[in-house]
């Protein structure tokens, strides 16, 4: 990866640039703020009752995780979803195709030098994520696991990002459809299962579900396995393992229903990793397919327009 | 070095390249003229291996263009009708990150970059940005990125666009030298008076045909014969229209009033014999002369809409 050029040349242009900087200003700023205002109010709160919560602690990393994990999430489509469109704006797409560049070399390039950016930004907010080392509760295998999560989210937007991006002709488009085809995967799949549910508890509504996806009363059935696609869910139910809530309790069976224990309930997080990583490898395909010489039919059409335009002129 | 066979190109109902045939010699300078939409952006972009033709062959060098696009790309230079430039790279940094997608990395890199930089008169510009130069030298950092890899075909499209008079005469020496150095080039352009005095050779293309190709010499000279003859009597008409029937190299003759219009086959030596001869018959000629022929008349009939073409050949038979 090291040797390929678009990936040194975008790290070269970001770590020079004034976005990055700001982007890690107020990044960090935000988990800092968010992290010294809550430790603060955990301290306050000792000197009053004279006890000490050591959950409070623990809330505190899941909260500065948690703030980590939606700005990663929003960052990334951002990072990403202008890559390939901005190259064809630029009009440098096809002066590096006409290299011995491949497309599988640009499209990985371009992925890398994200989540480089990406890494960089997350490394970068070690010091606040270690503040719950004062008091201890979180190991590092914890900080590990939470790591891994943000990489496969990261893998998995920015994958979007990148297919949205080589699909598309237009940077601005391309964003949006990135931003709202994310929101379908990270909402929108939240939202069916609650649908779900809120159908099978009215009356006769559960045959329905049931019907759909074979659920039992009260419960989103075959559809919470949508979920496996939502990073956010992954990560919760990283979060949640911290807690000892990983499926009944606080967990899935709270949100969504009774679902009886199986071998995808009981390894989540790793069948979610599995087929996010699955689904990014899928959209860098498609991205690799689209950034092809000759595959854009939309840009073939305007091409056609064009010469139209030109013959009767 | 490129030969091109049948070449189909369609963008919906629209037959961009309808059978395009074209042979460039090596080290040739190859003027690729036609009027805009005639199909010469898409011929171009075929060759650089940037759009797939439905039908037809592409060889350069030998190598089937189609079939192997890696070795394509070590062949071919392509210079675009754009700049395609990071305005966030400097010039070195710009002609490094092209000299790393053909695999050059570190110190040769470097020294190709420097060498092509001085050859393009910009070695003083390396740390600036790409983005502060001007059309000219962003057009001559093109022509440098092209050249990076050292190509044995240079491909540029409409090269010469946007360019003022004095830069575009730098750029023709420029192109001129680098076919001394022995690069087969190829460039394209819808205003043939840009690259008549340049090429050697030149293929006018329309409606995604080639309509006329060869050296440029031969096709000013068949261009030449091609005009009529005009030829002023002032006295013994039917005297002079009875050596003109005579005579071999004559196809058509239309007369009005006093001036015969000869449709002569004959160089410019034949010419002179024709005068002489009309003469030494009695005939009292007080014009002979013979429009010279350009490149620029003949791709305005070969291009033109209404169908009118220049006959190259001479089948038709007299008027009279």
């Amino acid at each position: 990866m090291m040797g390929n050029p678009i990936y040194k040349r975008e790290t070269m242009v970001s770590a020079r640039s004034f976005r990055l900087a700001l982007i890690l200003l107020v990044f960090n700023s935000i988990l800092a703020l968010v992290a010294l205002l809550n430790m603060y109010s955990a301290l306050v709160q000792i000197r009053i009752t004279a006890e000490i919560q050591y959950t409070s602690f623990l809330d505190l990393y899941m909260f500065v995780a948690v703030l980590e994990f939606v700005m990663l999430v929003f960052i990334m489509p951002a990072l990403t979803a202008d890559s390939i469109s901005g190259e064809r704006e630029r009009q440098t797409l096809d002066l590096m195709l006409a290299t011995k560049m491949t497309p599988v070399q640009i499209v990985t390039g371009k992925l890398m030098a994200s989540l480089s950016t990406m890494m960089l930004l997350i490394i970068s907010s070690f010091p606040i994520l270690a503040l719950v080392f004062v008091y201890g509760g979180v190991t590092l295998r914890d900080i590990g696991t939470l790591l891994i999560c943000y990489g496969v989210a990261a893998l998995f937007v920015g994958s979007l990002g990148i297919c949205c991006s080589a699909i598309f002709k237009k940077s601005t488009f391309s964003t949006v459809v990135a931003y709202s085809l994310m929101g379908v995967v990270v909402i929108g799949t939240y939202v069916i299962n609650q649908f779900a549910v809120f159908l099978s508890r009215m009356p006769g509504g559960s045959y329905a579900v049931s019907a759909m996806a074979g659920a039992g009363e009260g419960s989103s059935g075959g559809f919470l396995y949508l979920l496996l696609l939502n990073p956010t869910t992954t990560f919760v139910m990283t979060i949640l393992r911290l807690t000892g809530q990983e499926w009944s309790g606080n967990g899935i069976t709270q949100w969504f229903g009774f679902h009886s224990e199986n071998i995808i309930s009981r390894n989540w997080v790793a069948f979610s990793v599995i087929i996010q990583i699955l689904m990014a490898v899928i959209m860098i395909r498609i991205a690799v397919h689209a950034v092809m010489p000759g595959y854009n039919n939309r840009l073939r059409k305007s091409n056609l327009c064009m010469l139209k335009e030109r013959r009767e002129k | 070095m490129l030969k091109i066979r049948n070449l189909r190109k369609k963008f919906g109902n629209y037959h961009a390249l309808d059978g395009l045939d074209m042979e460039i010699g090596g080290g040739a300078l190859y003027g690729f003229v036609g009027p805009n939409g005639a199909g010469k952006t898409t011929t171009i972009k075929i060759m650089a291996g940037l759009l797939h033709p439905d039908e037809g062959a592409v060889e350069i060098d030998r190598i089937d263009a189609l079939a192997y696009p890696a070795q394509l790309k070590e062949k071919i230079g392509y210079v675009p009708d754009y700049f395609g430039v990071y305005d966030n790279l400097k010039v070195g940094e710009y002609m490094e990150f092209f000299a790393s997608c053909y695999g050059m990395e570190g110190l040769v890199a470097r020294k190709r970059v420097q060498m092509l930089l001085a050859q393009a008169g910009l070695e003083d510009k390396a740390d600036f940005y790409v983005d502060g130069l001007s059309r000219g030298m962003k057009q001559k950092l093109c022509l440098a990125r092209a050249l990076i890899h050292d190509p044995d075909l240079l491909v540029m499209d409409e090269p010469t666009a946007g360019m003022d008079p004095r830069t575009r005469l730098e750029f023709r020496e420029t192109i001129r030298e680098l076919n001394e150095q022995g690069k087969t080039i190829l460039i394209s352009s819808h205003l043939l008076s840009d690259l008549a005095e340049l090429c050697t050779d030149v293929g006018i293309i329309d409606g995604g045909k080639m309509l006329l190709t060869g050296n440029v010499e031969e096709i000013i000279e068949k261009i030449h014969t091609s005009k009529p003859l005009i030829i002023t009597v002032q006295e013994n008409l039917p005297l002079a229209m009875k050596v003109l029937k005579e005579h071999p190299l004559v196809r058509s003759i239309t007369v009005k009033d006093q001036e015969i219009m000869v449709q002569f086959m004959g160089s410019n030596k034949q010419e002179g014999y024709l005068l002489t001869e009309l003469i030494q018959a009695g005939v009292l000629v007080r014009g002979f002369v013979r429009e010279p022929g350009n490149l620029e008349a003949v791709f305005m009939q070969l291009t033109s809409r209404d169908k009118e073409r220049v006959v190259l050949s001479y089948d038709g038979e007299s008027d009279l």
